[in-house]
């Protein structure tokens, strides 16, 4: 693993100058930092999953959702705690990862992401149509326990997940299992043909997201209060994750986090000139223009302009 | 006795065609076959098969004796059979010690996690097809198809086979470049590895061989030395077209 200080003084001065933030911040900039934490988690774990395996997943809401019910029925209907609620959340998103996984055995490109895309509408129907007494049917469920009160609190626990999960993935996709992951989105033949089971290396991608996910949807829905099946499984908020993906940088875990982040404040900062879906045109066209020019992400430009003054510097 | 190869009565249909057809020979340890044909003669899918790429029909390949046939293709190359493809496959984004640095991966996700990339082996191993230190860092858009060559060849190298099967190793080469990999695969002969090639360049493959096959719709026409298989009526009629 190719670490330097540097790397370390970096992150330190990141969490350190997050954590910082409430003291200088509104408590209305906090709420939106909380989403954009979320965003960036749910971002981080799509790009494990999709990003570096290529493996183009439509169909994460449906891992988010799963961690997202689990906790929320555990809590609010069976009255069981919180600290045994999402650790059997994230188990039963995983499982739903393994779900997730067998269509990769068989297809992969675009008719994986379409069975992936089936894998959310099913799950929206089935909250609806089974045991709607456990899962609020249409309506969704409120009342679920919240673990924190204000938004402060609700910052630096979203912060401090979103950090722990950033930091563990950065760490992990540095090692070679990170190189051959990657290796598999560029050319899953040729890492077959390198003497790898692409097949156990892809399971270990999809399981890690499924965690990820799982963890971030249920902490999500504890922040919430509410689960509302129409939002969870909606198009945009699909959408919203992939493109943070994207913008930011596909394959890094820097990258989504830069994206989600980019993407929320973006959006946040319309809503007073734009306060409906239009704004979703603005985002949808900054998003294709960045793509279009910087492929590579917002990281890339920045790790360019980095390069440059480093240039400028040396000569 | 045990061989790096052993293919025996192999057969592969795509529905009503036969792309090989009862096919039967051994690579011995050390020598290097090449394989020829004209173009559709189905030398490619007999790669594809020995890697398990393409299930065979019927028919069993062993390599030193143990049948691989029910073997994945990532478990056939760490028993020590491994390939380069017609058109190279890099990974697009990585440089060039990142390229073999997958090749020489542990295939268990926990040693890959804890353990180092070794940076020596990595470099050895491009410097020793031909890389200049200066070249590590560039990504396969930068690289010449020479290079690329080379590339797919430093990188099968890092899987420790025993046997290695170069599919139209000099395909798209300039002379130079074919002189270079030429040049690279008989050092590895010399230093004991065995060969199986299939090259459209017989003038260039000549020296690379110590024997050769010729098949023609599947089926072996001749064997022998390269001399002895071209100068087969069966095979100069395969490559002309004719009836033979």
């Amino acid at each position: 693993m190719d670490l330097r200080w540097h790397h370390f003084a970096l992150w330190a001065a990141f969490i350190g100058g997050m954590l910082a933030l409430p003291q200088f911040v509104s408590s209305g900039t906090l709420r939106t930092i909380i989403f954009a934490n979320y965003l960036a988690i749910f971002a981080i774990s799509w790009d494990i999953l999709s990003g570096r395996t290529g493996y183009i997943s439509f169909g994460h809401p449906f891992l988010i959702g799963i961690g997202a019910y689990t906790t929320a029925i555990l809590t609010k209907r069976f009255d069981i705690a919180v600290e045994y609620a999402i650790p059997s959340a994230v188990l039963m998103t995983m499982v739903g990862g393994l779900i997730l996984f067998l269509p990769a055995l068989r297809i992969k490109g675009s008719y994986f992401a379409l069975v992936t895309l089936a894998f959310m509408e099913l799950i929206y129907q089935l909250v609806q149509v089974i045991r709607p007494d456990l899962t609020g049917g249409t309506r969704g469920m409120s009342g679920i326990p919240t673990l924190t009160l204000g938004a402060r609190d609700g910052f630096y626990l979203s912060f401090s997940l979103m950090a722990a999960i950033a930091l563990s993935m950065w760490l992990l996709m540095r090692t070679r299992l990170g190189t051959a992951l990657s290796a598999i989105g560029m050319n899953e033949e040729s890492v077959r043909g390198s003497g790898l089971s692409t097949t156990r290396l892809k399971l270990f991608a999809f399981l890690t997201g499924a965690f990820v996910a799982g963890l971030g949807g249920a902490f999500y829905v504890h922040y919430l209060g509410s689960i509302a099946p129409r939002a969870l499984f909606d198009i945009n908020f699909l959408f919203t994750i992939l493109v943070a993906a994207l913008i930011g940088g596909l394959s890094t875990v820097i990258g989504p986090m830069l994206g989600a982040f980019f993407l929320t404040f973006l959006l946040e900062y319309l809503r007073p000139y734009l306060p409906g879906a239009e704004r979703y045109f603005i985002y949808g066209g900054i998003a294709l223009l960045l793509y279009m020019y910087e492929p590579k992400g917002i990281l890339h430009l920045f790790s360019r302009g980095l390069d440059r003054w480093r240039e400028r510097v040396s000569s | 006795m045990n061989h790096p190869l052993e293919i025996t009565n192999l057969v592969k249909k795509f529905g009503g065609l036969t792309a090989t057809d009862n096919l039967s020979f051994v690579v011995e340890k050390g020598k290097s076959v090449g394989l020829i044909g004209p173009n559709g003669a189905g030398k490619t899918t007999i790669f594809a098969q020995v890697m398990g790429e393409h299930r065979q029909t019927s028919g069993s390949i062993k390599v030193y004796g143990k049948e691989i046939t029910k073997l994945s293709t990532s478990a056939r190359v760490r028993h020590g059979v491994s390939r380069t493809y017609q058109i190279p496959r890099p990974f697009g984004n990585m440089n060039i010690l990142e390229n073999i640095r997958v090749g020489l991966m542990p295939d268990n996700i926990w040693q890959m996690i804890t353990g180092n990339p070794d940076l020596d082996r990595e470099e050895e191993l491009a410097l020793s097809v031909g890389f200049t230190p200066g070249d590590l860092m560039k990504t396969p858009s930068e690289l010449s198809m020479g290079d690329l060559r080379k590339l797919e060849m430093a990188r099968t190298m890092a899987t420790d086979p025993s046997i290695m099967l170069l599919d139209e190793v000099f395909a798209g080469l300039t002379v130079s470049e074919i002189v270079q990999i030429a040049d690279l695969i008989q050092k590895m002969r010399k230093d004991g590895m065995t060969f199986l090639i299939v090259s459209h360049d017989l003038k260039a493959l000549e020296p690379m061989v110590d024997s050769a096959i010729a098949i023609n719709y599947g089926a072996m026409i001749a064997h022998g030395t390269l001399d002895e298989v071209l100068a087969n009526e069966d095979v100069r009629a395969s490559y002309l077209g004719g009836t033979g």
